[in-house]
């Protein structure tokens, strides 16, 4: 690790943060969008509205909560340090969980707005031929929905990656713990080392538009076609 | 399918907001069973119940003796456990999937597997389309393929809600043709829900109807139309199945035996010989004479009898109509005419007379 160097190291954690936040995200943000559109109670309402929070919030708010939360004064602090012997505030696991609340928008909406459009129509009918439920995922939603859950982990992931107020304040910047690419940027414009930020500037802003692009490309109307041509039938 | 199934039987409640369903009926489920009502009166409702996809039902459903819904006992057994299938109005064919794909999505799930994929294929002639992916099929073969998956999951009851009423009048005339040799080849109960009495007539065998919420009327498929038109529910009309006699190409006639006498319809093709021709005839369009109309373009007269004289229409007197019930042969026919006509006529209760109507008044969806 020694002779990493530190930006690479920063790319490291990065990624790893980033990759792990996606497959947390999936897993609880596809059971949660599931719940909200389904859902037909009034409390909907607040529970989207507490999802997107993120979305309007500075991130350093989230952060600030956050730091006091996992800091051992608090229970969530104090039964993270019980179990695992470790301090959560400024550590690897704190920059996860800030990142999957920070993130929770961009995953669960789309997904939400998927399902919604799915609607019920061809899950009866599934039904009808004898598919459980969780045949009814992975036969029919999953397959139809695909281009949705594709958008939602990669802007989750990419959202993961350019956060910067939530690991500033619960993750510090300990180097291959929680020094991530944009806090190293940080360091080095503090730093005045203009053509170190330039490097990892212009990598974020390309590769970021290439998943972007990749997003969009995926999400055209002929890859979707076959689902609304589908509904246009219906009339 | 080989089980021989002897009852649905329903006895339960659905409360939403503005609406409430109230069945308490035993079904014998052998053919096709229509189920008759205008939109908003719960007949697709009835249909969800059965198949385990109304979640708010209160009360007892069994398909013979196989508890499907018992509230007291918190028993709901889930649509999938139910082993019934259910063709929608609009064919909701997984859109992601081929024809082949949607086919064969029931039949892996099914645990009889008696019936042979390419047979029910050839049935419903979709060996052309089986490759297609469903989106580029037209609505008739949109509600084809929903009907082949539908039966290749080998249901114990099939329902069908509207099948038809997505569809122009020609792709309707095919799809019943195809249902009525299902009806024959497979021994495939039905439900048959539609806000159109034509279609139920031309299909079922027997007739229930449901009006606001409740059943109202449950028998024999003519006799209820019978019913109706005499309570004054319907368009007033005759309901028959006749056996054919003869086809007259030259004149795109076909005969029908009744009794001694005969009906001719229009008909371009020739008709099934061994076949019943299912037509109803509206009351309106059937004339009453007192002599027998030898010298008239109208083909068809019949000698009748009047068994019932009843006035309908509105009260005031002067607008008001005679339904007159005719048996001729043993058959009832319905004839409306003015009150001025029925008095001119000096008619009576069990005065022998003719009516007529022409060819083209028998009406069949075929």
């Amino acid at each position: 690790m020694n002779n990493t160097h530190p930006d690479i190291l920063a790319l490291i954690t990065t990624l790893k943060m980033a990759g792990l936040t996606t497959i947390i995200l999936m897993l609880i943000g596809t059971p949660l969008a599931w719940y909200l559109a389904k859902m037909q109670s009034r409390a909907k309402v607040f529970i989207e509205a507490l999802v997107a929070l993120p979305l309007v919030l500075p991130p350093t708010v989230l952060g600030f909560y956050l730091l006091l939360v996992f800091s051992p004064q608090y229970l969530p602090g104090q039964l993270w340090q019980q179990a695992t012997g470790q301090q959560l505030a400024f550590s690897f696991s704190a920059i996860v969980i800030g990142s999957v609340l920070y993130s929770l928008p961009f995953v669960v909406q789309p997904l939400q707005k998927a399902f919604e459009q799915l609607g019920d129509d061809l899950l009866e009918a599934a039904a009808m031929l004898g598919a459980s439920a969780f045949d009814r995922f992975f036969t029919i939603v999953l397959p139809i929905t695909k281009a949705s859950f594709i958008t939602a982990a990669s802007l989750g992931f990419a959202h993961t990656v350019g956060e910067f107020g939530v690991v500033l304040m619960i993750g510090g910047n300990i180097p291959g713990e929680t020094r991530v690419l944009s806090i190293a940027l940080f360091d080095h414009v503090e730093a005045f080392d203009y053509a170190q930020a330039h490097i990892i500037s212009i990598s974020l802003v390309i590769s970021s538009l290439v998943l972007l692009s990749l997003i969009y490309l995926l999400n055209r109307p002929s890859i979707n076609k076959s689902l609304k041509s589908k509904r246009l039938s219906r009339g | 399918m080989a089980e021989l199934i002897t009852a649905l039987d329903l006895n339960f409640t659905v409360q939403h907001d503005e609406f409430s369903l109230s069945i308490n009926e035993k079904i014998s489920l052998s053919g096709i069973t229509g189920i008759y009502g205008h939109s908003g009166s719960g007949k697709s409702t009835l249909l969800k119940v059965i198949a385990g996809l109304e979640k708010q039902a209160q009360g007892k459903v069994s398909l013979n003796n196989d508890e499907l819904l018992n509230s007291e006992t918190n028993i709901f057994v889930a649509a999938q456990e139910r082993n019934i299938g259910l063709v929608f109005q609009n064919s909701r064919l997984f859109p992601h999937l081929s024809v082949e794909e949607n086919l064969r999505y029931g039949q892996k799930r099914n645990k009889n597997g008696v019936l042979q994929f390419s047979e029910i294929v050839e049935l419903t002639q979709l060996e052309n389309l089986l490759d297609k992916p469903v989106t580029q099929l037209s609505g008739g073969e949109q509600q084809r393929v929903a009907l082949a998956r539908a039966i290749l999951a080998e249901p114990r009851l099939l329902l069908l809600d509207e099948p038809l009423s997505a569809l122009d009048d020609k792709n309707k005339i095919v799809l019943l043709a195809l249902l009525e040799k299902v009806k024959k080849t497979l021994n495939l109960p039905m439900l048959y829900v539609s806000h159109s009495l034509n279609e139920i007539q031309q299909l079922a065998d027997k007739l229930l109807v449901i009006s606001a919420g409740k059943v109202s009327h449950h028998g024999d498929i003519h006799e209820v139309i019978h019913q109706l038109t005499t309570n004054n529910e319907i368009l007033h009309q005759t309901s028959l199945s006749l056996t054919v006699k003869e086809h007259l190409p030259e004149y795109g006639l076909t005969s029908l035996v009744l009794g001694e006498q005969q009906i001719f319809i229009a008909c371009d093709h020739e008709p099934n010989t061994e076949k019943q021709v299912r037509c109803i005839i509206a009351a309106g369009d059937i004339s009453i004479t007192l002599h027998e109309p030898i010298e008239s373009s109208i083909v068809n007269h019949l000698q009748g009898v009047i068994t019932v004289l009843g006035k309908i229409g509105p009260p005031d007197g002067s607008k008001a109509q005679m339904l007159i019930t005719v048996n001729c042969s043993g058959q009832d026919f319905f004839v409306t005419i003015t009150t001025w006509s029925a008095k001119r006529l000096s008619l009576t209760l069990g005065q022998k007379l003719f009516i007529q109507f022409k060819a083209n008044a028998v009406r069949s969806l075929r």
